[in-house]
């Protein structure tokens, strides 16, 4: 007579036992045949199901499936229903910049130095990541590094610019003559030369919505920021 | 990596589980496709750094259950004088598929369908009882002891040996 039932054994064949358990059912199982020979029929049910379905999983996916998947990763989203009309900034200005080039942000600013450096206490942008948001203009951008998505204007005041690289993503915000980061994402990474533009990962577009004021900056008002130098105010 | 290939790397694994689903093979595939095609459209719900597998399990899963109660509403719908004879088949499709079927499937089939999903996550997937009672979101004492029925009937269909 032994306090094992149905649900140990079965728990023992799928693994999920603790150590202290598995040990307590191994010990009534090396008393008791009849359970024994309970538990050696689950466990050639698992293996014949899994046995069963196993060869479909190394079949080659079939064509129609792999040709969903190519023709989707080769459309830029353009509609995106029930999300806030400015997350379609990567329609515009940007369809001509849609193939983003992959370089790596750490080549184009010397390596050792990196695009973000901690001075005192905050995270700053630095390098190729500062020039990009000092300089660049999201509606011309074709080729660079280093994307910018958004520029706006945060609650309380100041100019905040998301930008996206191939090793890192996130959003910064004028501070003084510099950039503080306030959100740093790993960026598109290095699996491929070129990616989707438009793919705004939705950890930043949560940070932006946190942050911004009204709607973000349209080409001329970006442009006008940039010459102001991202100085506050209009 | 894309949403797309990360998709692509997990399609073998949601093949199989589509076809310890469904009926048959073509089932399977037909079931795999629309849940790709659903996954696609809702990509924005999808939270990154989550797991896409459990979440493509699920997508799959849902499909998968409101196909089989349109079907079971149609057979009460169209053929009521049936019903005593059918219950729980598509009619004659069924005949004609038996041919086709192995004894593992012709089980698993026969299985109540929160059984099936159960012993598919779990004995054909591989998931642990967490995850797989997270995808079907009930608590894992009832996953447990759906394993333990739907593993009982199987055992009694397939024989002794299993």
């Amino acid at each position: 007579m032994t306090d094992i039932d149905e649900a140990l054994l079965i728990a023992w064949v799928d693994g999920e036992l603790d150590e202290v358990t598995r040990r307590r059912v191994d010990r009534a199982l090396a008393e008791d045949p009849v359970l024994a020979e309970r538990l050696e029929t689950h466990r050639r049910l698992r293996v014949r199901l899994s046995g069963h379905y196993a060869p479909i999983e190394a079949e080659p996916v079939p064509p129609a499936m792999r040709a969903l998947l190519e023709e989707s990763a080769k459309v830029v989203p353009l509609a995106r229903p029930a999300t806030p009309r400015w997350r379609n900034w990567g329609i515009g200005g940007a369809i001509a910049a849609s193939l983003v080039l992959g370089l790596g942000i750490g080549h184009l600013s010397g390596g050792s130095s990196g695009p973000v450096a901690v001075r005192n206490g905050a995270m700053v942008a630095q390098g190729e990541l500062a020039s990009a948001l000092d300089t660049q203009l999201a509606s011309a951008q074709q080729g660079a590094a280093i994307r910018i998505g958004l520029s706006f204007q945060r609650k309380g005041g100041g100019w905040c610019r998301s930008f996206e690289g191939q090793s890192i993503s996130g959003v910064a915000c004028r501070e003084g003559e510099g950039w503080q980061v306030q959100q740093l994402v790993p960026g598109a990474g290095q699996a491929t030369d070129y990616r989707q533009a438009s793919s705004g990962d939705a950890r930043i577009m949560t940070t932006v919505d946190a942050l911004i004021e009204g709607a973000p900056a349209d080409a001329a008002q970006e442009e006008a920021a940039q010459a102001k130098g991202w100085r506050e105010g209009e | 990596m894309s949403f797309e290939s990360d998709l692509l790397a997990i399609l073998p694994r949601l093949r199989r589980f589509a076809a310890s689903l469904s009926r048959d093979r073509a089932d399977g595939d037909d079931l795999c496709q629309a849940a790709l095609e659903r996954a696609l459209k809702a990509r924005e719900q999808w939270q990154p750094g989550t797991r896409l597998d459990s979440w493509m399990y699920r997508i799959m899963r849902n499909l998968w259950i409101d196909e089989a109660r349109s079907r079971q509403r149609a057979a009460r719908t169209f053929a009521p004088e049936e019903a005593g004879e059918h219950v729980g088949h598509a009619g004659d499709r069924d005949v004609e598929a038996h041919v086709m079927l192995s004894d593992v499937d012709r089980a698993m089939h026969a299985l109540p369908d929160e059984q099936r999903e159960a012993i598919a996550l779990v004995l054909v997937e591989g998931l642990s009882y967490k995850e797989a009672a997270e995808v079907l979101g009930v608590p894992m004492g009832t996953l447990t002891s759906r394993l333990v029925r739907g593993r009982g009937a199987l055992i009694e269909m397939l024989g002794e040996a299993a």
